[in-house]
């Protein structure tokens, strides 16, 4: 759980009185005192419960080896080189981590925020209190933000599958076809698109290439087995020419052709979908644009949703499927 | 292949279905040290009002070909124990869902899943199911 405001600063309070070493080994008393003098008015359960915390491994603690010495009646660090504040930042860093935290905040997405926000407060911890912080009580910063959706929880698992290249297991739901099946993953890619994130990888069941919604997971497991790895040119690929993630199965990267009504024109001047997008504008502001890309289902969901405003040119086949959504 | 060491948990991708509706399928066989894990799908019915429900009961066991002896229903996730029942919304929902029982025998065995002894058509048993070690996919945890 993330600590509070409060608590981190007396974590750096504890942490400050046990590293003074013209008054090794302080009492509880000593540790209730120094907060007192900060106006900071807490009981020894609190005390306690904040050495505990800091105590714990991380990444929910500091991992704090604090220690009650016995023969001295005090608190002590085995480590006497220790200190929460090692990682302290200059007043420039603090204002940039606050603003990443606003950011990651503002864009949600359940654990992975949570966990970058849990570490980004202990950083911000040895620093807060040199600087202060300017309180806020609504955000200034705000991005389209979804409850945490189904299947986020296998992020974790999936990014170290990915990461360390270990083949997945698990059953996966397919929508359209309302059926089940079990695939065996060499997974070398997470992706999000709109707010909704997918695994890449190359499935045993399909022998190629596959890309499945965590939504539609279950029960992943890690498994021994050796990796097939997918050739880098696919994955570059994979990253830089698609809008969107289900590519329209045998078709390869291609020049997309539309033509766009001025005011559709001056969004997609404002708000280019992809590097490769060129506009020729007419005179009357209208544009022809062209964009090259492997063509997928989100882009021609795309450019459905701008009804009569915008047309498919080409390729035919393209404009058969837009047609026929 | 290695042999596996018997604390590894062992996967393997059994698809089965249950009967001529297919329904639900046996996904996953895990054999772990201290009990046998069966992952299954299930495709709510058009044949039933709003899909109709799912539970198991909890006298649900696995059996060995060739051997008398049962191993029990440990735990269920995803599937409520009888007379509990997972009632669906519509008939186009689903549900995964798995049992834990037991763990069988670290070998090369054909074992069948007896919801009931003298099943009626609605109740989930599932025979011949092979295991064979070879096949195994050792799990990372």
């Amino acid at each position: 759980m993330p600590a509070n405001k409060s608590a981190l600063r007396r974590y750096m309070i504890i942490d400050q009185v046990l590293r003074n070493s013209m008054r090794p080994y302080p009492t509880m008393d000593d540790l209730l005192n120094a907060c007192a003098d900060k106006d900071i008015y807490v009981t020894d359960e609190s005390i306690q419960k904040d050495i505990r915390f800091m105590k714990d491994p991380s990444p929910n603690g500091f991992d704090a080896p604090i220690r009650y010495n016995r023969t001295h009646k005090g608190y002590e660090y085995t480590d006497p080189d220790y200190s929460i504040r090692q990682f302290a930042l200059a007043e420039e860093d603090v204002m940039a981590v606050l603003e990443s935290v606003d950011l990651v905040r503002s864009l949600g997405g359940g654990r992975f925020s949570h966990k970058f926000i849990s570490a980004m407060e202990k950083v911000l911890s040895a620093s807060l209190e040199e600087f202060g912080q300017v309180k806020q009580d609504v955000p200034v910063l705000q991005t389209m933000s979804t409850p945490e959706c189904r299947g986020f929880e296998y992020f974790d698992l999936l990014y170290k599958a990915c990461q360390r290249r270990i083949p997945v297991s698990f059953v996966h739901y397919n929508y359209q076809k309302r059926r089940f099946k079990s695939i065996l993953l060499h997974p070398f890619l997470i992706t999000e698109f709109e707010n909704k994130w997918y695994v890449h990888g190359y499935s045993e069941q399909h022998e190629e290439v596959r890309v499945f919604g965590l939504d539609r997971l279950y029960h992943p497991m890690l498994l021994k087995l050796s990796f097939k790895p997918t050739d880098t040119a696919v994955i570059q690929s994979r990253l830089h020419d698609m809008y969107g993630v289900f590519a329209i199965r045998g078709y390869q990267k291609c020049k997309i052709r539309i033509v766009a009504s001025a005011f559709i024109t001056s969004y997609f001047s404002a708000y280019p979908i992809h590097a490769s997008q060129v506009i020729k504008k007419t005179n009357g502001g209208s544009g022809i644009i062209t964009f090259d890309l492997i063509p997928t289902l989100e882009l021609a969901r795309l450019f459905l949703s701008h009804g009569k405003h915008l047309m498919v040119v080409g390729p035919k086949w393209f404009k058969d499927i837009y047609e026929g959504l | 292949m290695k042999k596996l060491k018997a604390i590894t948990p062992v996967l393997f991708h059994v698809t089965a279905g249950k009967g001529s509706l297919q329904n639900p399928y046996l996904m996953r066989v895990i054999l772990h040290p201290h009990c046998t894990q069966l992952d299954f799908a299930y495709q709510a019915m058009k044949e039933y009002h709003r899909g109709g429900w799912i539970r198991i009961a909890a006298h649900t066991h696995l059996r060995v070909k060739g051997d008398s002896q049962r191993y029990a229903l440990i735990e269920a996730k995803g599937i409520p124990i009888a007379p509990n029942q997972l009632d669906f919304e519509s008939t186009a929902d689903w549900q995964y869902f798995t049992l834990y029982f037991e763990p069988l025998p670290r070998k090369d065995l054909v074992f069948d899943m007896l919801e009931e002894e003298k099943p009626a058509p609605t109740d989930f048993n599932f025979y011949g199911i092979e295991i064979n070690l070879a096949q195994g996919i050792p799990v990372i945890f």
